[in-house]
């Protein structure tokens, strides 16, 4: 399953403070860094293209149905 | 003549009986406004009740003052109950009053405070209660009306921010009869969706129309959420109970939204930051280890391996220049032991004494050491450092006497 965005910037903040925790072995850091990257990309992406998501209502039978305000 | 006149104590005295046996003004509810409020010194109030076209003296007395559970004031609306009579000493009427309670708004905000004093002494607004607000929510509840400004404005500022969230509207009633329980109904059934955080309330009123986010059953809905809750009840700077309970009190619907999810704009921010700090990282990472390896390269014996032989050779020289030493020590001193004892032997050697002078006596071939054994004539062998000599015997005698010769 693909990650959810806050998945993704959760994971790529964990990494940056690990990496910035202390020494770590240059192949392990290197690695580290890789899959930071491809996080940061991933979010960046996500926000680009991120379309409105659709909203929501709860009606009173109970069901989810779409919402949209009126402007 | 005289008969006809009654003095004002007689006058004043029979107004006050027809007053106090009229059944009506024996108890009469009034509304009004008070005015010209005194507190007397012994605790009895006087004031005048009012409304927009008369005035009425009014005077409640300690006993009766002591069960208030508001603070009268001027300008304040009231209801009050109790007895019209006469005041002989100024002619006047007055109302004593027993029972007064504030009409309308004050009632409301007597309930509330009563309200906010208990709810707050049984924790329900404890700081340590309040769930943390997720940073980066993927759905937030909705609860409010489905329709007017406070869902438009908490839609829209959600979507402007952050559009990649989701959203769920639970609508309920916010005023009137029944708003209470929806709203509590409501916060129930947001919490069977796995929402990351649940924005409440509606848009601004009067006190009345704010009226359902002051009741215990919405104070208790919010409490019992496990999911955090945003306020957001009217505008700044109405304080609602829902605004204590809640883990976040926003002071507008738009407000609440903001609060609730961050803007594409932070994350982007948030996101640079993280890649300049990974590059740092990296950048440092390797920096370091390529300093490591020049530093390895540049040692003393990978440049000069030949260098690891020559101390070694020179330590071999030492060794043996130490081990040269050492039995050149030893030679010496065994030659120097063995000179001693050839000289200690020299010493011994009967040889040795007879080249310094001394001579051997044999008579018969043996060694004579005591002349007790020999006579005049015994014929004697002398023998010499070099050479023998065969010698006849003239004189025998000892040391202390005198030889003829």
């Amino acid at each position: 399953m693909e990650k959810t965005f806050e998945e993704a910037l959760n994971e790529l903040e964990i990494i940056v403070k690990e990496m910035e925790s202390g020494t770590i072995e240059l192949d392990t850091a290197i690695e580290k860094y890789t899959e930071a990257m491809k996080l940061a990309k991933f979010c960046s992406e996500k926000l680009k293209t991120a379309t409105d998501k659709v909203n929501k209502i709860l009606t009173e039978q109970g069901e989810l149905k779409d919402f949209e305000i009126e402007e | 003549m005289e008969e006809k006149y009654i003095n004002i104590t007689e006058l004043n005295n029979y107004i006050k009986s027809r007053f106090d046996n009229d059944e009506f003004l024996f108890k009469v509810y009034l509304k009004g406004e008070i005015s010209n409020f005194k507190n007397h010194t012994r605790g009895h109030l006087y004031f005048t009740l009012k409304d927009d076209n008369s005035r009425l003296s009014a005077v409640m007395f300690y006993n009766n003052a002591m069960n208030l559970n508001f603070k009268p004031e001027d300008g304040m609306n009231v209801l009050v109950e109790g007895r019209i009579s006469c005041y002989p000493a100024q002619g006047s009427y007055q109302i004593y009053v027993e029972k007064m309670e504030t009409d309308g708004l004050g009632n409301l905000y007597i309930e509330y405070e009563k309200l906010k004093k208990k709810l707050e002494s049984l924790g329900l607004f404890d700081v340590s209660h309040k769930k943390p607000i997720p940073k980066f929510p993927k759905k937030i509840g909705i609860i409010t009306a489905s329709t007017g400004a406070a869902v438009r404005d908490i839609m829209s500022t959600i979507k402007r921010r952050f559009p990649i969230c989701e959203t769920i509207l639970f609508p309920t009633l916010v005023q009137g009869d029944g708003a209470k329980e929806n709203i509590a109904r409501q916060i129930k059934k947001a919490n069977e969706y796995d929402l990351d955080v649940i924005i409440c309330g509606r848009g601004g009123g009067s006190i009345e129309d704010l009226w359902a986010f002051n009741e215990e059953v919405v104070a208790y809905a919010i409490y019992e959420s496990k999911i955090p809750i945003i306020s957001a009840v009217g505008h700044e700077p109405d304080f609602t109970i829902a605004d204590y309970v809640a883990d976040l009190r926003a002071p507008t619907p738009t407000g609440a939204a903001e609060m609730a999810v961050p803007t594409v704009l932070e994350i982007n921010n948030l996101l640079n930051q993280y890649v300049i700090r990974l590059n740092k990282n990296i950048k440092n990472n390797v920096n370091n280890n390529f300093i490591r390896l020049r530093n390895f390269k540049n040692s003393y014996v990978l440049k000069n391996p030949l260098a690891l032989y020559e101390t070694k050779e020179q330590k071999l020289d030492n060794y043996i220049d130490l081990l040269n030493k050492i039995i050149d020590k030893n030679i010496k001193e065994k030659e120097h032991k063995y000179e001693i004892l050839i000289n200690t032997l020299k010493l011994v050697n009967p040889l040795c004494i007879l080249e310094k002078g001394y001579s051997l006596v044999k008579k018969d071939n043996k060694l004579i050491n005591n002349n007790d054994d020999i006579k005049v004539k015994d014929i004697i062998d002398i023998k010499l450092y070099k050479g023998n000599i065969k010698a006849e015997v003239r004189e025998v005698y000892n040391d202390e006497q005198k030889g003829i010769n």
